[in-house]
């Protein structure tokens, strides 16, 4: 069933195409949308594990140099592609779910952004084509525009052509560092790349090589939104429709690791990608959640909150042992669902009360029960508190980090965490628990339902990866064992 | 030596747009240096990308800017 | 030949470089996209100096070419799509930041950067 490793990428596309052309029928429109939404985590399970030649184009070995070499564009689909793309589609279908049942009257633009960027994470996540891999880079950077500018809150434009400002200058970076490589190798697939820089083929030492390193990884900075980009990272979750952010934070993480994962089979020979990526990674853990603790506005914290989680993932990753590249790949799929469910809960909070200033807030506890036990329960996981799946993944990071022989990172990863539960408890505080204001004026307005649905969904899997890890981690860590 | 003049042509008429004061005129300098740009792509033996590059770099990117131009203002204050 | 190719290099570099200056200095909106079409034209040029060979040919088989001729005198054709893909994508993400300044022109009546994209501590401003 290769034949359905394309369709991964093939379906949201279409489906995003033919729905803003024919946006026109509002009923029809929706009953597509939902399909094709309940579609996108069922292929992934059913597909099969295995490699997709596009134009069945199969490697070809040459007999004089012995090299294997990749003419098509090559997919690869693996565990970690499949749960990724599962749990990314999960969230789409929660998302659109969610969308379609808040308007009557449904945008079709606004869904064919959220399709075209379910779409490009997905491609970009399964590519083994460092160019292709751009390409759906800068799709993505223009459908998180999109998404950002399609939002009714204040200054939303504004943040949108920042971001846009700067991911063009990020994204020619990354064009010329893949140039670089390309110069270097004669090649865009990474296999073939890697297995050049593996044999020798490339002096890993010229400085052609760790300048395409560098651009490369500049762009990374730019789609993984860590320091020098995490003000404007935040600062476009908290300009999204709530909704909306919940998928953007999700498509940043799946950027994050698909590019550092491309990068560390190509560079993981040169010691100074290691010490680059845990060196801006402990900045966007300190950072995020220093920056979180200033905040008034609530959807900005969470924001700032999920940079320094993103911090976590590099960490692993950095350390580059097997169980270190595990934990991290692991607490990138944790962040993924548990920053969701903070996002589409507090954004359950705006939709009830239209104030974001937790200042102003309080006492909403005894309004919204069932969303305010659920959001507790996802800020524990969050800042790793014991049964939850956020716990796991940061005690394999903690332990990683041990065996490593780096125990100050250890220590620090432990202060972040707690830097972590201090912010969403002093928050989480002043929202719910705090007497309620005077001046705040609570009209009786429900949560939708849907959302309270979406958000017992995303709770279900935290629980569940917190008491059965192992569900998930042995497949990663086979996944990292064979690029190692 | 055709394509030393379309370089010099190139840098020549990027550094002209950027210190225009009238952004209309700095929109047609940039089909300039597009066009020189495509010329020059033909020129290094890549006759499809230069004529992508001639539509996109000469006429759709200098028209996207003159439109931008005029829905907004001419002068760069 | 060499000469050739070390200036489209230079030209590349100067085309880059104009650009990062445009797009980080000056304040005018229009002015800095334009340096950011910039910058995409000189990693464009880039990539296809990548595959251009001095002296070589066009990577079209033409009827009653020699073929064993043709591999060794023709350009690498690899560079040359993946530059048509990335043009085009420029010229879209040009658009697209050319809609949303105009969108942005009719709120403010300015396009100079320090006022329409003015931090977010004005923001905060407003709120209290």
């Amino acid at each position: 069933m290769n034949e359905l490793i394309p369709l991964m990428v093939i379906v949201p596309l279409m489906a995003a195409l033919l729905i803003s052309a024919f946006s026109k029928f509002n009923k029809a429109t929706k009953v597509f949308a939902f399909v094709v939404a309940l579609c996108l985590p069922v292929i992934p399970i059913a597909s099969h594990y295995g490699l997709h030649y596009f134009g069945g184009y199969a490697p070809v070995m040459d007999n004089v140099t012995n090299v294997m070499y990749h003419p098509a564009i090559t997919y690869s689909f693996t565990f970690l592609q499949q749960i990724f793309i599962a749990m990314l589609g999960l969230l789409t279908f929660l998302v659109v779910f969610i969308y379609l049942t808040k308007y009557k009257k449904v945008s079709g633009p606004y869904l064919f952004l959220l399709f075209l960027g379910t779409a490009a994470v997905t491609a970009m996540l399964l590519t083994d084509d460092i160019f292709h891999m751009f390409v759906f880079f800068e799709i993505l950077a223009l459908a998180q525009v999109g998404i950002v500018a399609a939002s009714s809150i204040d200054y939303s434009y504004e943040m949108a052509l920042k971001y846009m400002v700067l991911g063009s200058i990020g994204s020619p970076m990354m064009l010329l560092g893949i140039g670089f490589l390309l110069a270097l190798t004669g090649s865009v697939n990474v296999t073939d790349i890697a297995a050049a820089v593996h044999n020798g083929l490339v002096d890993a030492t010229s400085p052609v090589f760790l300048l395409s390193l560098g651009l490369i990884f500049f762009g990374w900075l730019y789609a993984s939104g860590l320091p020098p980009f995490h003000t404007i990272k935040s600062g476009i979750y908290s300009k999204a429709e709530p909704h909306g952010a919940a998928l953007l934070q999700s498509f940043t993480v799946v950027s994050m690791i698909s590019i550092v994962l491309i990068m560390f089979r190509i560079y993981s020979s040169l010691p100074i990608f290691e010490v680059l990526v845990v060196f801006f990674s402990i900045l966007a853990m300190i950072l995020g959640v220093s920056l979180a603790l200033t905040q008034t506005d609530f959807r900005r914290m969470i924001g700032f909150l999920a940079v320094g989680e993103l911090g976590f993932i590099g960490l692993g990753i950095g350390l580059g042992t097997q169980y270190a590249i595990t934990a991290g790949l692991f607490q990138a799929l944790n962040e993924i669902i548990i920053t969701a469910l903070l996002f589409i809960g507090f954004g359950a909070i705006v939709n009830a009360t239209d104030e974001v200033d937790t200042r102003k807030l309080g006492g909403l506890l005894a309004y919204h029960p069932k969303v305010s036990i659920m959001l507790l329960i996802a800020g524990l996981a969050m800042a790793g508190v014991p049964p939850l799946s956020g716990f796991q993944s940061k005690l394999m990071l903690v332990q990683a980090s041990l065996n490593c022989g780096f125990p100050e990172i250890s220590i620090l990863a432990i202060m972040v965490s707690i830097a972590t539960f201090v912010v969403f408890v002093k928050t989480y505080y002043t929202m719910f628990l705090k007497p309620k204001p005077n001046e705040l004026e609570l009209e009786k307005k429900e949560v939708p339902r849907t959302m309270i649905f979406a958000m017992g969904v995303l709770l279900i899997i935290v629980i569940l990866l917190g008491v059965f890890p192992d569900i998930v981690t042995a497949g990663i860590s086979n996944f990292v064992g064979g690029i190692l | 030596m055709l394509e030393f003049v379309l370089m010099i042509i190139i840098i020549l008429s990027a550094i002209l747009a950027l210190i225009q004061k009238d952004l209309l005129k700095a929109a047609i300098l940039t089909g300039f240096s597009g066009g020189a740009l495509a010329v020059l792509f033909q020129v290094l033996l890549a006759p499809d990308v230069a004529l992508t590059q001639a539509i996109v770099g000469a006429a759709i990117v200098p028209v996207f800017i003159a439109l931008a131009v005029k829905k907004t203002q001419r002068e760069d204050s | 030949m060499a000469q050739t190719q070390l200036a489209i290099l230079f030209t590349s570099a100067a085309l880059v470089v104009i650009g990062l200056y445009s797009a980080i200095f000056i304040d005018n909106i229009i002015k800095k996209i334009i340096g950011i079409s910039f910058i995409e034209e000189g990693a464009n040029l880039f990539i296809v100096a990548i595959g251009y060979k001095p002296g070589g040919v066009v990577p079209i088989l033409m009827p009653g070419m020699d073929t064993s001729w043709f591999a060794t005198n023709a350009a690498y054709p690899l560079p040359f799509g993946l530059v048509l893909t990335s043009i085009v994508i420029g010229a879209s993400t040009l658009a697209v930041m050319l809609a949303l300044v105009m969108v942005l022109y009719r709120r403010y009546g300015t396009l100079s950067t320090s006022v329409m994209l003015a931090d977010t501590s004005k923001q905060e401003e407003y709120d209290e």
